[in-house]
């Protein structure tokens, strides 16, 4: 026992340290940046979440079109629209009522349309409520109900839904409340499903992020809206038009199905491939925007 | 020296041997065991330290990663100086994004530039120990990875001073709890045997006291709570009632009814289950002490026993010997070797020896070598047969002839075994005497029968030839032949005389039973001789005794008794002299006692037992047959009486004034005695004749 004690005494001290010492200083400067090309995405999710999507796609891009390109991070969807305003972002990928704000403002040129799982470029909003309330069966039992909405300028989440109740002869005064969850499709979700508000709006697809979380089948899609044009990506009318059908070029060049190196950079992104896209494609968004009166100028 | 130190370990007290022995273990465990944990805890805070230093470095490089996206220089310094302000051993932080700029870091006043030397990026955040000028230091490297592609990494150095001290604290902790434990430990040693020395000390005490004889010795613990407290049972009877010194299961016939009236041990099964032995039970050392004292009241008890028992045997012992002592007998014990063991007081004074000049000595020490060959063979064929001896054997001595009867029988131990010879002799000289005496009355008595058949034989002869000569000296004129006849006749009616008194000697029959006055029996025979006596100057003094009942008996026998008395005793004074006729009544014997004493010649003392034995007479030959005192002696014995006499007389068979003329001689009394009121058989007394 008293050998096992001094041996376990003994070890442990046996690491070896380097000499380094903290007293030699040195000031430094950090090497500036070189100019690039600045992609952003429209801040749906966490900066990191962003750059894992996208960071591929902007690598592809730029060696594809052999021009420096780097990824910003914008914090909010106003942060992204004044950056654009800024000359910050040179191609942003928004949604169609975000980017018919920056066209409107700042003359943003729609380049191209992903195309997402499914295989369309379009998409539309639907609105929810649980599957045992019986109180809503249709679009005309949402007045005088709770609604809970994903944010003011949410196309699929909010804008859609509302157009779809303006043509149902619902304004926002029929409703008892109209609640925002902070951006994010699923906090609408689960809203529903606790019963905190009687119908909610998200964009199509949503439900399927939160079928591992939740039971999807106590949820039940009231309506659906008509389709709209989806995501799309605009560039600065700063950036030379060399540059962006460079950029347009490598965007319809990815084969999601025969090249599986494009596969892994679509994958990343979350979407199938890209359409050629220009401004005309978003006058129903600038209709809908119209019909239920937002001021997008 | 082992030897040396074994002796030493030997030596100490037990008290000593315990501390010792303890407060080494627990040295030895308590240095061990502290030492073991000491290490196992210095290593697991050491571990424990660059776990924390990996995780805050991991932490910090997780939470770098927006701000280096978005080169939120602010936030990133933020976040370092977070980190190295909140933890006093994080020395510095710095991040460094993939062209190795440095984009933030703790340092003022410079960047010491030799860190971005040493530990290199790794594929796991791993520390790297460095010597600085700041002390020990652990460096962490950890990357900032998003997906694959790494944005930079984090370093963050961590004191390892500050663990050392924190692992140099635990141990000086570790160290005081051994100690304070060790310590507990030998007080709790120190506690524990001075209790178990005390009582064992106790208990050598008591068996020191023992040792010296005193037996009042208690090695327990007096009990709380006794077991008549405890079954408050209220029997005074029962033998554990009141005893304070012996726990009641070690008594017997105690009166609790599930003892059974068992004895120890057998009922211990019972006990085990009563509330008095679970309430008093010890330990073995207590159960130790209490046996002890058990053995010890028991020791007491049997030792009282034996005194009790020796005192018994003593007392035996002397009585025995007092009776060894007394007793006439020779009683002797010999061993198989035939060497006295005992020796009685009478054998020892008849062979003039003491008791110790006997025990321990064999015949041949004692006797004549003769003797002695005589008695060992005799003894030891006893020995061997196993047959006992009875003899009578004879001593000549200076006192004369003594004669003794010897027992010899052999004495036998538990086993059946012959171990040894016990002699009884007694003196039987004198059962000796009578027996001869006897053989010769009944020599006499044949002797009687003879001369009484011959006698009646005789008788028929006799009566004719004294008629044919009484008819003769009717018809014979001659004065000579007349003469002649006249002697044949007279001789006839002497020897007619004699056989008459040989068959009153000899027949005891023809006796009547009727009232008798003795006084008037005895007048009639006085006045009947009175007169010829006067002739011859005797003179009778009759002193009679008027209380005198009448007595059953023969009366014309009796006066035959009176007048062979008085004819005795004129014989015997011849001429000139008294006799003096006395008889008395003693009321409380209801006897009667008839006395003549003489004032004649006396009789001789060696006469004195033969006189009345037949035909033995100091008479001249033809005054007297011999038979009249032998007639007497039979008729009184018929009467259930005796007759002896006594010569000279003493006073109280002679007249108050008796004066002693010069010519009387000692003079003789016949003294008869005779009952009263029963038919002659009651007592008879044997006064035997001097």
């Amino acid at each position: 026992m008293f050998l096992v004690a001094f041996f376990l005494c003994s070890c442990g001290e046996g690491e070896e340290a380097v000499k380094v010492s903290l007293d030699k200083r040195q000031e430094i400067s950090i090497s500036p940046k070189l100019p690039a090309i600045t992609y952003a995405y429209l801040p749906q999710y966490s900066h990191t979440e962003s750059f894992k999507r996208h960071q591929r796609l902007v690598e592809y891009l730029a060696e594809q079109t052999g021009l420096p390109m780097r990824q910003v991070f914008p914090d909010s969807f106003a942060h992204h629209v004044s950056m654009f305003g800024e000359g910050k972002i040179d191609i942003s990928f928004s949604n169609p009522f975000v980017y018919v704000k920056l066209a409107n403002r700042y003359g943003a040129r729609a380049m191209t349309r992903i195309v997402e799982e499914g295989g369309r470029a379009e998409f539309r909003g639907q609105i929810i409520a649980r599957k045992d309330n019986t109180e809503i069966q249709s679009v005309e039992d949402c007045r005088g109900k709770s609604w809970v909405a994903v944010d003011p300028t949410s196309a699929g989440g909010y804008l859609f839904a509302l157009g779809h109740f303006v043509d149902h002869g619902l304004n926002l005064r029929d409703f008892k409340e109209v609640v925002f969850s902070g951006g994010r499709q699923e906090n609408v979700i689960l809203g529903v499903y606790a019963g905190l508000h009687d119908l909610g709006s998200i964009r199509e697809g949503a439900l399927k992020v939160v079928e591992d979380k939740i039971d999807i089948d106590q949820i039940k899609v009231v309506a659906s809206s008509r389709w709209y044009p989806g995501w799309v990506y605009a560039s600065s009318p700063r950036l030379p038009q060399d540059a962006v059908n460079k950029i347009k070029d490598a965007m319809l060049k990815l084969d999601y199905a025969h090249n599986p190196e494009h596969r892994a950079i679509l994958d990343a992104a979350k979407f199938v491939g890209f359409v050629p896209s220009d401004d005309q494609d978003f006058d129903p968004v600038r209709d809908l925007i119209k019909k239920v009166g937002f001021d997008i100028e | 020296m082992s030897r040396y130190l074994l002796k030493f370990l030997y030596g100490l007290r037990f008290k000593t041997k315990i501390i010792l022995g303890v407060t080494l273990l627990l040295v030895f465990f308590g240095l061990s065991i502290g030492l073991i944990l000491s290490a196992m805890s210095s290593k697991a805070l050491l571990e424990e330290g660059k776990k924390r230093g990996i995780a805050l470095t991991s932490g910090l490089a997780f939470r770098l990663a927006e701000p280096l996206l978005t080169m939120d220089f602010l936030q990133m310094k933020n976040l370092i100086d977070n980190v190295h302000s909140q933890y006093d051993d994080v020395i510095y932080i710095f991040l460094i994004d993939t062209n190795k700029n440095i984009l933030s870091h703790t340092f003022s006043g410079g960047f010491p530039t030799d860190l971005l030397q040493v530990n290199p990026d790794n594929q796991k955040v791993q520390p790297l120990l460095l010597a600085t000028e700041r002390g020990r230091v652990y460096d962490f490297n950890a990357r900032i990875v998003l997906g694959e592609k790494t944005l930079g990494s984090v370093r963050l150095g961590l004191s390892r001073s500050a663990m050392d001290a924190q692992i140099h604290q635990q141990q000086v902790i570790s160290l005081l709890t051994t100690f304070g434990v060790v310590s507990l430990g030998i007080v709790l040693a120190l506690w524990f045997a001075r209790t178990v020395t005390f009582r064992l000390n106790r208990l050598r005490e008591s068996a020191e006291e023992i040792v010296k004889g005193n037996l009042n010795v208690q090695a327990g613990f007096s009990l709380e709570k006794n077991c008549w407290q405890i079954m408050e049972c209220g029997r005074e009877e029962c033998p554990a009632h009141g005893d304070t010194k012996r726990r009641c299961w070690y008594l017997a016939g105690t009166l609790c009814p599930g003892c059974h009236g068992k004895e120890y041990p057998f009922k211990m099964e019972t006990c085990r289950h009563c509330p008095v032995f679970k309430y008093n039970f010890g330990d073995e050392l207590q159960d130790l002490a209490e046996a002890f004292d058990v053995m010890a009241i028991t020791i007491k008890n049997h030792i009282e026993e034996l005194t009790e028992r020796e005192k018994t045997i003593a007392k035996q012992q002397g009585l025995l010997k007092t009776i060894m002592n007394v007793t006439p007998d020779f009683i002797t014990l010999q061993d198989r070797e035939l060497v006295y063991t005992f020796a009685s007081k009478a054998f020892c004074e008849y062979f003039k020896l003491k008791e110790e000049e006997v025990v321990g000595k064999t015949d041949f020490d004692l006797f004549s070598e003769r003797q002695a060959a005589l008695n060992s063979l005799e003894d030891r064929q006893i020995l061997m047969t196993g047959q006992s001896l009875v003899k009578e054997i004879t001593f000549n001595r200076l006192d004369g002839k003594k004669w003794f009867h010897v027992v010899k029988v052999p004495v036998y131990d538990q086993e059946g075994d012959i171990m040894g010879l016990l002699l009884t002799a007694r003196d039987i000289s004198i059962l000796k005497k009578f027996q001869e005496q006897l053989i010769l009355s009944q020599k006499m008595e044949g002797l009687g029968r003879l001369a009484g058949g011959v006698a009646h034989e005789i008788n028929t002869p006799l009566g004719i030839i004294l008629g044919y000569s009484q008819l003769m000296m009717d018809d014979i004129k001659d004065e000579d032949l007349l003469e002649n006849l006249q002697t044949i006749e007279k001789q006839t009616k002497i020897c007619r005389k004699i056989v008459s008194d040989l068959l009153g000697y000899s027949r005891h029959s023809n006796s009547v039973r009727e009232a008798v006055d003795l006084n008037a029996s005895m007048q009639e025979v006085i006045q009947l001789v009175e007169h010829a006596f006067f002739l011859n100057r005797i003179k009778i003094i009759h002193a009679p005794d008027n209380a005198i009942p009448p007595l059953t008996g023969d009366k014309e026998r009796l006066k035959q008794v009176w007048l062979n008395l008085l004819n005795n005793a004129a014989d015997a004074i011849g001429l000139d002299g008294v006799i003096y006729v006395q008889s008395k009544y003693n009321i409380h014997r209801q006897r009667v006692q008839v006395s003549v004493a003489d004032t004649g010649n006396g009789v001789d003392k060696e006469h004195l037992n033969k006189i009345f034995d037949p035909f033995f007479t100091t008479k001249q030959v033809g005054k007297g047959t011999g038979l009249g005192l032998s007639v007497s002696f039979g008729i009184i014995k018929d009467h259930g009486g005796n007759i002896s006499a006594q010569s000279p007389p003493p006073t109280d068979y002679l007249p108050d004034d008796f004066s002693k003329a010069e010519h009387y001689g000692p003079g003789t009394v016949f003294i008869v005695e005779l009952p009263v009121g029963q038919d002659g058989e009651s007592q008879t007394e044997n006064t035997g004749s001097e």
